[in-house]
């Protein structure tokens, strides 16, 4: 066993990085041709195929369609009333989702508003509590008439009531989540072929949520490698970059060994904190300023090194190509191993014996 | 509410209104049609615009097409027996009202039913023939509607390229490049199209026998067999010209090329072999065999800067050598030369080379049902496969092509072909003129005659063991073309050869020898490998090497001094310089950065 493993170690001066480059971009190219796209609950996954790739490499700040899958504590698991109410918790309910009519009133800054019984139910709601949430609102009056709720500005931050400041302000209102955890977003529940339900949010707010309880804080997953490294660290968000190259690519029907996109995982985590393959990034942090001045803005890395005073030590490929030297890779790696000292007693040696 | 009027123009220009534009429309053309109105006037309803446009401009490409009303063409059986009887003719037809031309514009308008039995109440138009709404190009074709659609547009591309007969004055001309196939002929099997535009003048290829079979593998993969005897006897031969032309310019200053031979102090000068096959006046004389490098027009052009004054008064002129000679790869007879004058009275030479081109390997050939191929191999007659009555093929097609890409009509035409050969005949193949069983029986039945099998299958025997093939091959004779694509036109290797001034590196493109491009990728695949010895061979040994001496003391470039015979550096003069293997685009960065007031210095590391 142990014999076979090394069988399959990767060989010193092996070009990984090459190789997993060309590993993934082969099968990229048939991605983009590929508009895949699938129906069904798991619809909140529209960012796949390549411009996933893309957004992950490039380390975008926010995912274009963050995602949050999270699990009730295992007791509840299979629990299907408890996941109801966990979702109640979670699931931001904004007060205009809940409306039936809003009629703004600019002469006395006031807002009446009717909500919707069969919306309230859906989402368990009563109108007291929606009541009770309003009246928390500071410099509002509110007040509650025959189910319609009036709420009438009486302290607005600029000194005069202009219809724009108003506005404003019932948009704000109208948007104010009544319930849930804000910036959470849509929740939805799903289950696993076993039978366990989970949450999924179309949001990147672990921080929001980690603290509640009934959750499953270690199954917590996040598409967003920043979110992640912002809570969980660098060694999660590694993690979740490698998972979700591999998921993407997946879904898309290749296969690529998970050692190609591990590699570009650890690349861009290896500096402690998330770095694009790019100029930004992986590229730009490269010590030689050839190298850098080979990818992008020739000039800039040229100044700079000048300004500075940089010594471009040769140690990369694309430098020792540029000068026309070996490169540092494969067959090139390999040095003459023997200290000057030790060659002279081999031959002395070797001459006694004549 | 205002009601919507229907706007009109005419050739694009805002004239008026009308409450219902289509009525108007219809108007136009029943007038169009009486006579009243011109018959080059069309006229269109847009209904999404509703609005109305009549053009009347000159150049719209028209089609001509049958008028339907009340659902019936206006051609009618009686109009037919007087149209055979010659006692009206077409131009009766247009000018009452039958036969209407209609713009791109019009045709939006229309239904048109293409065959008489197709025609609805709705149909407005019939087209003349069924064959008429395809182009040109496949109408020329034969039997187009039992390929695939897909190979329509390939057809045409391929037909393009043939090379034929193109115009009878060719030895009046000097075309840039011209191909003239040696024994041209007609097709067998030739369509309506072919005759009325009498194509047969200008044809482009050869009635091949073709026999579809595999063979030893050398035309796998739409390669072609061919017969050596049959090239021999002139098969798809066919003559290249290539003209060259230069001209005596003048210059501003009252300066003039001349026509000549240069002299040897001239600027660029050749070498006397160069000029060696040039008459007195500078200019090639007929007849004779010309290679690439060889001068075909001595020319002789001023400097390209102004001379600098001396101080001893006038200096000898010096003079550029600006002559044409034959390109590389090229090679030829010179045909003819033509010396004239241009309108801006300067003298004007062209020269045009003539080349045998005689099938060979490589060379492409293709049959009009988008079937193209390159000769794989040329083969001795007597090794080729033979039939009982001793044809042997010009071609071998591989069967592979057919099935995938479904041209049956190549079949069709093969068999056909066969059959006509027969007593000499001609066949129709004109695009749905014809009906596939009707065919097959009527030409298999004159196979059958003839002692052949009515499906056009043969027992071969092959040549080189004269065994009979277990299986029946089916053999027949297809219109082929020679493609003006020919290997002798497109071959480039390179060796060693010329580089560029700036970069050292080797040139790119066929006209500069150049070499094939190692790129960005191929470099990867060799990082990818690890194989790094190779990648410093292609990047560097074969390409730009240089050596520089670069100073150990201060990290620049310096040079070797051959007469003091030491190491020299310029910059702080020490003597301690080391030499190292560079690519010259290396030392060309380091010369840019040095242009921009940067030092940059090459350190050593410990020895």
């Amino acid at each position: 066993m142990s014999e076979n493993k090394n069988n399959f170690r990767v060989a010193p001066g092996e070009a990984v990085g090459t190789i997993a480059a060309q590993s993934i971009g082969e099968p990229g190219t048939q991605m983009v041709l590929k508009a895949f796209h699938q129906a069904g609950v798991k619809s909140n996954l529209t960012v796949v195929g390549l411009p996933r790739i893309i957004e992950l490499v490039d380390a975008r700040k926010s995912p274009k369609e963050p995602l949050m899958r999270i699990w009730p504590q295992k007791s509840d698991l299979k629990k299907f009333e408890k996941v109801v109410e966990l979702k109640r918790k979670l699931e931001e309910v904004k007060l205009r989702d809940v409306l039936e009519k809003s009629e703004e009133n600019f002469k006395n800054a006031s807002m009446s508003i009717t909500l919707k019984k069969e919306k309230l139910e859906n989402y368990s709601l009563t109108e007291r509590e929606v009541y009770s949430r309003l009246s928390k609102l500071e410099g509002v009056e509110i007040s509650n008439e025959n189910h319609i709720i009036t709420i009438k500005i009486t302290k607005l931050r600029g000194v005069e009531r202009s219809i724009r400041d108003m506005r404003v302000r019932f948009i704000n209102i109208r948007n104010m989540a009544i319930s849930g955890i804000e910036g959470i977003g849509k929740v939805t529940i799903d289950q696993t072929e076993d039978g366990s339900f989970y949450l999924v949010a179309t949001s990147n707010n672990i921080s929001g949520i980690i603290d509640i309880d009934g959750i499953d804080k270690d199954r917590i997953y996040c598409n967003d490698p920043f979110e992640v490294m912002r809570v969980f660290g660098i060694e999660a968000a590694r993690n979740t970059i490698l998972r979700e190259l591999d998921d993407t690519i997946r879904t898309n029907g290749i296969t690529v060994s998970v050692r190609h996109s591990g590699m570009v995982a650890d690349t861009m985590t290896f500096y402690g904190n998330i770095k694009s393959i790019g100029r930004h990034g992986v590229i730009g942090s490269k010590n030689s300023v050839f190298a850098r001045a080979a990818y992008e803005e020739t000039v800039k890395h040229f100044i700079n090194a000048c300004v500075f005073g940089e010594t471009d030590p040769l140690s990369g490929v694309a430098e020792n190509i540029l000068i026309g030297k070996q490169i540092n890779v494969g067959t090139g790696v390999v040095r003459l191993g023997i200290k000057k000292e030790e060659l002279k007693k081999i031959s002395a040696k070797s001459s006694k014996k004549e | 509410m205002v009601e919507q009027q229907c706007t009109i123009y005419i050739n694009g220009r805002q004239v008026g209104f009308v409450k219902d534009g289509a009525a108007f429309a219809n108007e136009i053309r029943k007038n169009r049609r009486q006579g009243l109105l011109s018959g080059e006037i069309n006229v269109s309803y847009v209904r999404k615009l509703n609005e109305v446009r009549v053009l009347t401009d000159r150049g719209r490409a028209r089609k001509p097409y049958l008028v339907v009303e009340d659902g019936k063409s206006k051609f009618t059986e009686e109009l037919r027996k007087k149209l055979q009887a010659k006692e009206i003719d077409f131009n009766y037809l247009v000018r009452r009202g039958i036969i209407e031309y209609l713009d791109s514009e019009e045709e939006e308008d229309i239904l048109a039913a293409i065959s008489e039995d197709k025609i609805t109440e709705k149909t407005t138009h019939l087209e003349i023939d069924p064959a008429s709404n395809l182009s040109i190009v496949i109408n020329s074709a034969v039997f187009p509607e039992y390929n695939s659609i897909g190979r329509h547009s390939l057809i045409s591309n391929q037909s393009k390229q043939s090379q034929g007969l193109y115009t009878i004055n060719f030895k009046n001309r000097y075309d840039a490049r011209a191909y003239l196939l040696y024994y041209p002929q007609q097709p067998l099997v030739n369509s309506s199209a072919y005759r009325q535009l009498k194509v047969k003048r200008h044809a482009a290829g050869q009635n091949f026998v073709v026999a579809l079979t595999t063979y030893y593998g050398y035309n796998m993969k739409d390669a072609v067999v061919i017969n050596r005897s049959a090239i021999d006897r002139g098969l798809a031969r066919s003559v290249y010209y290539k003209s060259y032309s230069d001209e005596e310019r003048r210059y501003p200053g009252g300066q003039q090329d001349k026509f000549s031979i240069p002299t040897p102090n001239a600027d660029g000068y050749k070498g006397e072999h160069a000029y060696s096959k040039l008459n007195e006046d500078g200019i090639i004389e007929p007849d004779t065999a010309v290679t690439e490098g060889d001068v075909l027009i001595g020319k002789v052009s001023p400097p390209r800067f102004l001379e600098e004054q001396t101080s001893f008064g006038i200096t000898e002129e010096k003079t550029r050598d600006n002559s044409v000679s034959v390109r590389t790869g090229e090679e030829g007879i010179v045909d003819s030369i033509a010396i004239s004058e241009t309108l801006g009275a300067t003298k004007i030479v062209k020269v045009r080379l003539r080349s045998i081109k005689i099938p060979e390997n490589g060379d492409k050939f293709a049959s009009r049902h988008a079937q193209k191929g390159v000769v794989g191999l040329i083969e001795n007659q007597e090794d080729m496969p033979f039939s009982e009555s001793g044809i042997v093929p010009d071609l071998l097609l591989n069967p592979h092509s057919l099935p995938g890409r479904m041209t049956a009509g190549h079949m069709l035409e093969m068999l056909i072909g066969k059959s006509v050969s027969i007593h000499g005949d001609l066949a129709d193949g004109t695009p749905f003129g014809t009906n596939g069983k009707e065919l097959m029986d009527n030409y298999g039945k004159i196979l059958e005659e003839n002692g052949f099998d009515k499906f056009g299958d043969e027992v071969l025997y092959d040549g080189r063991t004269g065994e009979a093939f277990k299986a029946k091959i089916f053999t027949g004779v297809v219109y082929y073309n020679r493609l003006t694509k020919m290997v002798s036109l497109q071959l480039q290797v390179r060796g060693r050869g010329p580089v560029q001034i700036l970069t050292h590196q080797p040139t790119e493109g066929k006209p500069r020898r150049g070499g094939l491009r190692f790129g960005e990728m191929e470099r990867d695949a060799l990082v990818g490998h690890g194989a790094s010895l190779l990648l410093k061979e292609r990047l560097l040994d074969q390409s730009d090497k240089t050596s520089v001496w670069i100073c150990k003391d201060c990290g620049d470039t310096g040079y070797y001094d051959y007469i003091k015979n030491r190491a020299t550096c310029l910059t702080c003069g020490s003597s301690a310089l080391r030499e190292v293997d560079i690519s010259y685009a290396f030392k060309v960065l380091l010369d840019e950065i040095k242009s921009l007031h940067i030092m940059p210095r090459v350190k050593f590391r410990e020895e």
